[in-house]
């Protein structure tokens, strides 16, 4: 493929980012790919885990459920009350938010955002370690799959597969998700990618692009310049410039952070489709808190990024979705220290403008003592690959749902995204 | 192939086969010293200044037979350097007791009524964002002579490190990297952060170059593959009825001893260990097992388990000046959960009642299984040879494994001392992982280093944080699962940084590396006869002379040669 061919078929794409000449070859191939993916318009998944096993019975509140009450004598979300600022959001007369994630709301209101509920992995591990093993694998009960599902879906997708940004894990290491045959890139910070020699850095990193132009045949050799051209197209979308639009405000965390960079990356146009990362600190054994406390304060700053994200893409979150998990839920009773152990079951949400939102999917279970799992954990009623093939063939158009997913037949759709 | 490189490779084994008529042991097309460099590669990590000369003037062959016996070698450098690091001194039980879990250790504090007051006042809040509640802990910690348990696996990834950059016996610890690869734990599991220091020192370390088959048995009874594969809470579905009552008893009435991480052990079969052991460790996926047959051994290894699996209250007994009845974290076979009843293994009977020579005897099956000698083989080969093991090579290889009766030595020695491993198509035709390439690194300047968390850090950031693998298949040994964007950048940086003195507890002096030299072309040849024995293109050494003009020149130039393509290979 020439330039002149390239720059014929792509150059909206590259005008919009304020560059005309000299895109990396990479990106031609992303630009060129552009119409084969979905219509004409990329679409990009933002994974986010919660790691540590989220409360989910106290993130989506089944306020409607007496039970809930009588087994969380110290740590139950009340009942909707507009007095009461430490009550949970009304959603739908039964279910109702954790007062401390108001930045949901509105969302929830213009129907743009769907929860999951009683959703999770089918294996009843409550080891952290096994249950997000099995999540990021997609195959519960078998731990030699040797990568996530995530890079499964690259691999299996055909067309633009070539862009150095199309998976980025805004983490310090390569998570098991994106583990796999196709590339993906993982950094804890933007910034970060780049030769980094202090005043010497650029000088530094031309000397190494012209070694690393001289050696054709070697493989090595090829994807370090397929490297700086990644990193030469990142630098023009000039990280440390960045400004959120439409008044979104991050909060000043690495949570915070690392969803502001994903944003950044979508609007550079840089070919991202599958974003991921990670927050930490939900395994509340020890005084978790009610409307107030441990579990509130994770669940306000967790809220607020994600509705200042929403924010900041504004027009572009028609072709984003945003999926959250969490490797299993918490018991139902509130253990002797105001905590919860390892339960089952959980919540996750799907967020996006082409969400059928304000409405809580799956079939929930009860809380009744007969209707938990093992006699203590909310059972699951949607296995998490019925959510995440959904996302997969929905939103970002997967075709091969049997590679992605081997072992399983998924269900209908919930259809919270049409 | 064009007309030419037909008739320089015909050359070449005209030339190859004349030398090789000549004299036997010489392969073709090796220089000597090139030989000499690609043993230091192989057999160890990298050959230090001086190095190639020492083993020129001891012999090759010499030199690879000390390594085949590294019992015989003194290593007082390497003994040194690792002689501050506590945790590779203590017992599990002390592991336990000095670095206890900071959430683990207040909950049990609390259920005794021993929490200091402040302390409990401030446990409501997240100890992530609670800066208070993260100081009292600190406090607690230093006036009771505890320590965080972050520090055992720094300390143990810095012996790594340390050993492996220090040693005399280079080829050992290349075969500790090997097995502890192929037996992968993961860190980051549960209790393993505890049950690692042991793994290295008890189980790995001491079997490395011993018989694959009491390496196999090591590391079926350590603590930490239990753990990490899941087998310590294997139990037989028919336990409930010989499972003693005294047990039973014990876990009512001391529920606390639990931390609550820990759930009600799922009571049955686990048959995790079963498949790994034969799919990873032993026979290889097509090595002719069936499901049946996971099954089968997953009941044999029943009732082998851990006693006091996370410790117990091993932290707090201390702390009050109780002896423990017994040593936690230690290796148990427990006769009533066990399944006493007949088995059939791969077609070997294993008859009823045989208790703990069950699982023995599977092991004995195992190690002696073709299978697994051709899965061994192939392994060691494409670690010591090449990415696409040679089929004739790896035949010999089995045939010296099963001859041998599993003797790692004798095995190595096939691989050392065939023509493949000595070929000029071997020769630097692996692509070093983050472990050699910073361990190489540091070895060919001559560097002086700590092992400390800013040198692991990068080997963190290239992908290969040491024991930081999640899943039983460990590390990657193929080039391609290594040469990516993000760790190939990394690798830049990280030799840009080393030459610059801007990793952490690692110190070079860059004049060893290159002389005291006026003359700057010369400056640049000494770097990379150093560092490359000499061989670098043409056009990358024209590149590195227009650094000649800047600033710190030598720096950069050196921190560049770190980066080619050539350097990230072996």
């Amino acid at each position: 493929m020439n330039r002149r061919f390239f720059l014929k078929s792509g150059g909206i794409a590259l005008a919009s980012m304020g560059m005309s000449l000299s895109a990396p070859s990479f990106l031609e191939r992303v630009v060129m790919g552009r119409e084969a993916i979905t219509g004409g318009r990329r679409k990009t998944l933002i994974a986010i885990f919660q790691r540590g096993a989220v409360d989910g019975l106290n993130m989506v509140v089944p306020f409607g459920e007496s039970s809930y009450y009588d087994l969380r004598p110290n740590i139950a979300i009340p009942k909707p009350d507009a007095a009461n600022a430490e009550s949970a959001i009304n959603l739908d007369g039964f279910f109702g938010l954790h007062p401390a994630m108001k930045p949901f709301k509105s969302l929830w209101d213009s129907k743009r955002l769907a929860i999951v509920h009683a959703s999770g992995s089918p294996d009843n591990s409550r080891s952290h370690f096994d249950a997000q093993d099995y999540m990021e694998s997609a195959t519960p009960g078998v731990k030699s799959t040797p990568d996530g599902w995530l890079n499964r879906y690259l691999q299996n997708k055909k067309g633009g597969q070539e862009s150095s940004f199309r998976a980025v894990s805004l983490t310090r290491t390569m998570p098991r998700v994106l583990m796999g045959r196709a590339p993906a890139v993982a950094m804890a910070n933007v910034s970060e990618f780049t030769i980094r020699a202090g005043k010497s850095s650029a000088n530094v990193q031309s000397s190494f692009e012209e070694i690393y132009a001289q050696q054709s045949k070697d493989k090595l050799a090829g994807t370090g310049r397929e490297t700086f051209d990644a990193v030469n197209y990142l630098k023009k979308a000039n990280p440390a410039q960045y400004k959120p639009e439409n008044g979104a405000e991050y909060p000043s965390n690495q949570f915070g952070n690392s969803l502001r960079q994903i944003a950044q990356l979508i609007k550079a146009d840089v070919g991202l489709e599958i974003a991921f990362t990670d927050v930490g600190g939900w395994d509340t054994h020890v005084n978790q808190g009610n409307g107030r406390g441990q579990l509130a304060n994770l669940l306000a700053q967790f809220s607020t990024a994600i509705a200042a994200l929403y924010q900041d893409l504004g027009q572009r979150m028609d072709d984003v979705v945003v999926l959250t998990m969490s490797e299993f839920g918490r018991t139902v009773k509130e253990n002797g220290n105001r905590g919860t152990d390892h339960g089952h079951a959980n919540a996750m949400f799907v967020l996006g403008n082409s969400v059928q939102g304000g409405k809580v999917y799956g079939r929930w279970p009860g809380l009744k003592t007969d209707q938990l799992y093992e006699g203590r954990d909310l059972a699951l009623t949607t296995d998490f690959r019925d959510v995440f093939a959904e996302v997969a063939s929905r939103h970002l158009g997967a075709t091969d749902l049997k590679s992605v997913f081997p072992g399983y037949s998924q269900s209908k759709p919930k259809g919270f995204l049409s | 192939m064009n007309r030419k490189s037909i008739v320089v490779t015909l050359v070449v084994c005209i030339v190859a086969s004349q030398i090789s008529a000549q004299k036997r042991s010489k392969p073709r097309g090796l220089t000597e010293e090139q030989r000499i460099v690609h043993v230091l590669n192989r057999l160890g990590f990298g050959a230090r200044p001086g190095d190639v000369e020492r083993v020129k003037s001891m012999g090759l062959e010499n030199y690879i037979n000390q390594q085949l016996n590294p019992e015989k070698l003194a290593d007082t450098l390497a003994e040194n350097k690792v002689k501050d690091l506590a945790v590779l001194n203590m017992t599990t039980a002390e592991l336990y007791e000095k670095y206890p879990q900071p959430g683990q250790l207040v909950r049990q504090l609390q259920n005794r009524g021993l929490l200091p007051k402040e302390l409990a006042e401030t446990n409501d809040k997240n100890p992530r964002e609670n800066p208070e509640y993260r100081k009292l802990i600190q406090q607690y910690y230093k006036e009771n002579g505890l320590e965080q348990p972050q520090r055992i696996i720094a300390e143990l990834q810095a012996s790594r490190i340390l050993r492996a950059v220090y040693s005399e016996r280079q080829l050992q610890e290349v075969m500790v990297d090997f097995w502890t690869n192929h037996f992968n734990v993961f860190a980051g599991k549960g209790a393993d952060r505890w049950l690692l220091p042991a793994y290295d020192r008890d189980t790995i370390r001491p079997y490395a170059l011993s018989k694959f088959s009491t390496l196999l048995q090591a590391t079926a009874q350590s603590p930490a593959m239990l753990f990490y594969l899941d087998n310590f809470q294997s139990v037989s579905p028919n336990a409930n009825n010989n499972r003693g009552p005294q047990m039973e008893r014990r876990q009512q009435q001391q529920p606390q001893q639990q931390p609550q991480q820990q759930q009600r052990p799922r009571r049955g079969i686990n048959e995790n260990y079963a498949r790994e052991l034969m799919e990873l460790h032993t026979l290889g996926v097509d090595g002719g097992y069936t499901q049946k047959d996971v099954q089968e051994v997953a009941r044999c290894f029943t009732g082998w388990t851990i006693f006091q699996p996370r410790g117990g209250a091993a932290a707090v007994n201390a702390l009050r000046g109780e002896a423990a009845r017994r040593t936690p974290g230690t290796f148990f076979f427990n006769h009533r959960t066990h399944d006493d009843g007949e088995k059939i293994v791969l077609g070997h009977k294993i008859a009823a009642g045989g208790g703990i020579n069950d699982g023995l005897k599977v092991l004995d099956i195992l190690a002696h299984h073709p299978s697994t000698a051709k899965f061994i083989a192939t392994k060691l080969v494409r670690h010591f040879v090449s990415d696409t093991p040679p089929p004739a090579l790896v035949e010999r290889v089995a045939a010296a494994f099963k001859k041998s009766d599993g003797d790692i030595r004798e095995t190595l020695k096939a691989i050392f001392f065939s023509n493949e491993f000595n070929s000029p198509e071997a020769y630097r035709a692996k692509v070093k992982r983050p472990f050699e390439l910073v361990i190489s690194a540091i070895r060919t300047l001559g560097a002086d280093t700590n092992g400390g968390p800013g040198t692991h850090q990068w080997m963190a950031r290239m992908g290969e944080p040491l024991y930081g693998f999640q899943t039983p298949n460990g590390y990657s040994d193929a080039a391609e699962s290594w040469v990516n964007n993000g760790g190939l950048l990394e690798r830049m940086n990280f030799g840009v940084a080393l030459a610059a003195n801007r990793v952490n507890g690692t110190k070079v002096d860059l004049t060893k590396v290159a002389g005291a030299n006026a003359d700057k072309g010369k400056m640049i040849d000494e770097s990379v006869k150093t560092i490359l024995a000499g061989e670098l293109s043409a056009a990358t050494r024209e590149t590195l002379m227009k650094q000649l003009d800047q600033a710190d020149s030598l720096t950069k130039v050196v921190g560049l040669i770190l980066g080619t393509p050539e350097f990230q290979r072996q």
